[in-house]
């Protein structure tokens, strides 16, 4: 296992984990997101081959309403 | 037939919604197709499947003709609105950009400093920048001449109803910019959207007046006739102020009353 944060929590995933993955654990799977690795933007078509490592830092974010 | 152009894109509809503060999704939904706006604003935060039983952008890509103009909420610096600008560029596929840095919650005034440091980079980058400003016609025309698209100087302070408190400000930018002027945050009712039209703006941003009002749907088309009102009033041209009585009727010739 490894840990990385996601959203800003810390989180224990299994070594070897993508980053598609993770979106799965989280539910976004179907849900249009962003994914930043490290300040690194992860296009879709790479989300499935991305390995994630110790400490990476991991946002998902989608848009929600505002003005 | 009445169209705006923002880029490359072209809008037949001068008023933009926001799509916070509403009660529900469905209302939000009703109120943009009521309102007949083809540019709405989103903003980006991290997904938290609890909070979300929906996915907001095809929501309103199920929408035809709706452009999304996602906005940099949230960010308190040029570096953050930057990094906001681009994850959203590639989440939306718009390159529209609506700068908005407000570090302070209370007042939530735009930071002109932050604002025309990530405007000047994000131009740069081909964003089409819609910045969020105090209504200074200096910084305005700074921002024209980094390359946004808009400036968008605000009436009053976000949410607080209280209107085109900087109409003289407003009217100033509009005399000076050669880009479009876009009134954005402080509308309370659609007569001050249409006043703004009828000073010149090229169009409207509008939220809380419509999200919170007690009839979302019904107020966005009440909006969106009040903009197209002042919009024509304004290319009809309304007749100018005189400090004194011009009579509408005849002064001379009445009847005659005397025998």
């Amino acid at each position: 296992m490894i840990t990385i944060t996601l959203n800003g929590q810390q989180r224990e995933i299994q070594e070897g984990s993508t980053v598609e993955d993770i979106l799965s654990i989280i539910g976004a799977e179907k849900q249009r997101v962003a994914v930043v690795v490290n300040e690194n933007i992860v296009y879709p078509e790479k989300r499935g081959s991305v390995l994630l490592r110790e400490k990476d830092q991991v946002e998902v974010l989608s848009f929600v309403a505002g003005g | 037939m009445d169209l705006v152009q923002i880029g490359s894109y072209t809008f037949s509809s001068r008023l933009i919604l926001g799509t916070g503060k509403f009660g529900n999704t469905a209302s939000m939904v009703d109120a943009v197709r009521a309102s007949g706006t083809e540019l709405v604003t989103v903003a980006l935060r991290r997904f938290n499947r609890e909070e979300t039983d929906h996915d907001l952008f095809t929501t309103l890509a199920d929408l035809d003709g709706i452009t999304l103009m996602p906005n940099t909420s949230g960010a308190s610096n040029a570096k953050e609105a930057v990094r906001t600008a681009h994850i959203s560029r590639e989440l939306s596929g718009s390159p529209f950009i609506k700068v908005e840095i407000h570090p302070n919650p209370q007042h939530l005034m735009p930071d002109p400093i932050e604002t025309y440091e990530a405007c000047k980079i994000l131009a740069g980058e081909g964003f089409l920048v819609m910045p969020y400003i105090p209504a200074d016609p200096v910084l305005a025309k700074r921002l024209e001449d980094v390359g946004c698209a808009s400036v968008m100087p605000l009436g009053s302070a976000i949410g607080s109803g209280q209107g085109l408190a900087t109409a003289g400000m407003i009217r100033l930018i509009i005399r000076e910019s050669t880009i479009p002027v876009i009134v954005d945050a402080g509308l309370r009712s659609p007569s001050e959207a249409c006043a703004a039209m009828e000073m010149g703006c090229t169009a409207v941003l509008v939220n809380s007046a419509i999200a919170v009002a007690q009839n979302p749907p019904e107020m966005a088309a009440a909006f969106a006739e009040a903009v197209q009102a002042g919009y024509r009033a304004k290319a009809a041209g309304i007749m100018p102020k005189s400090g004194s009585a011009i009579a509408t009727s005849p002064l001379t010739s009445f009847l005659d009353t005397t025998s």
